[in-house]
């Protein structure tokens, strides 16, 4: 299992972009509004990430944040909220929440914080990973055309 | 639930890119070569060297100079700016610069991402085809100073405007 600082390391040598770290309050207020729309509520190892960064961009791959981020002028990231929330009539994600995603995948944890890799076509599961800064690596790698 | 072209259209526009042409396919399962992501980014680069014929898009589209110029040597796509398949590979689609389009990563690519995914199972289903390589709805909201690209483009829609005037 990678450890959050050997995938940050990881990141920063592929020259990934990390957005600013947000107050824990907005992860409160983010996981509460995850439950009102039944996705699947932050696990550790996202809480974790936040209180380091809230957000991450690698070429065209993405980890969502519990705040809007990107370049003045440009249309921003959306939350990991807001995301999710545009998604509830899609019933394949039913009790998960998308965290990630570049041109071809999306990712997401359960629940219990296990990570898939869906494709962008059909949402089916192409991978299950035990490791989930593996999954997040794989997202932003992914975007690195 | 099969859409009609018309449920595709009125879908479209819910997700605000009304004006984004479709077209429908009968999405057939298609083995894929065992390299094609390395193929697939030597594409993309290629794809990107090609927009040198659609600058009049990209002056459009808010990029710094560097992010022009990686564009247009393929070295590096600009943020927020997706490269999709017309036609997705698994379906039958061709790793060939034609079948590849630009469109705005956020919000565009992703309502994409979802039209295509609320069609799954069908037997039919309608795809994006944008006429030209890059997609821009007619009604985008992205406005800044836009860098030289920008403001040669500009001028020189200015002066090819007033020779027309002074024109007899």
């Amino acid at each position: 299992m990678m450890t959050q600082q050997e995938f940050i390391e990881i990141l920063k040598s592929r020259g990934a972009v990390f957005a600013a770290p947000q107050p824990i309050g907005k992860t409160n207020i983010i996981n509460v509004n995850l439950q009102k729309i039944r996705a699947a509520t932050l696990p550790n190892f996202v809480i974790e990430l936040y209180k380091i960064c809230g957000g991450i961009k690698l070429g065209n791959g993405y980890i969502f944040g519990p705040s809007e981020f990107g370049k003045p002028g440009k249309h921003p990231v959306p939350n990991i909220f807001q995301l999710n929330n545009e998604l509830t009539n899609l019933t394949k994600l039913r009790g998960k929440t998308v965290f990630g995603k570049n041109d071809l995948f999306w990712f997401t944890f359960d629940s219990f914080g296990n990570c898939t890799m869906l494709d962008n076509l059909g949402l089916n599961v192409l991978r299950k990973y035990d490791d989930p800064y593996r999954a997040m690596l794989d997202c932003l790698i992914g975007g690195k055309i | 639930m099969q859409l009609t072209q018309a449920a595709a259209e009125k879908r479209l526009n819910d997700l605000k890119i009304s004006d984004l042409p479709i077209m429908s396919i009968q999405p057939k399962i298609t083995p894929v070569d065992r390299d094609w992501y390395q193929k697939y980014c030597g594409i993309c680069r290629e794809f990107m060297r090609s927009l040198s014929d659609s600058v009049q898009e990209l002056a459009m589209m808010n990029l710094d100079r560097d992010e022009f110029m990686n564009l247009l040597m393929g070295r590096e796509i600009p943020d927020n700016l997706s490269i999709r398949f017309r036609i997705p590979l698994i379906w039958g689609g061709k790793l060939e610069v034609e079948n590849l389009f630009m469109c705005f990563t956020f919000p565009q690519s992703q309502n994409i991402d979802r039209f295509i995914i609320e069609q799954s199972g069908n037997e039919t289903i309608w795809l994006p085809n944008p006429v030209k390589k890059i997609y821009m709805p007619i009604h985008s909201t992205i406005s800044g100073n836009g860098g030289n690209a920008v403001s040669d483009r500009l001028s020189q829609m200015a002066a090819n405007i007033a020779s027309n005037r002074r024109a007899p």
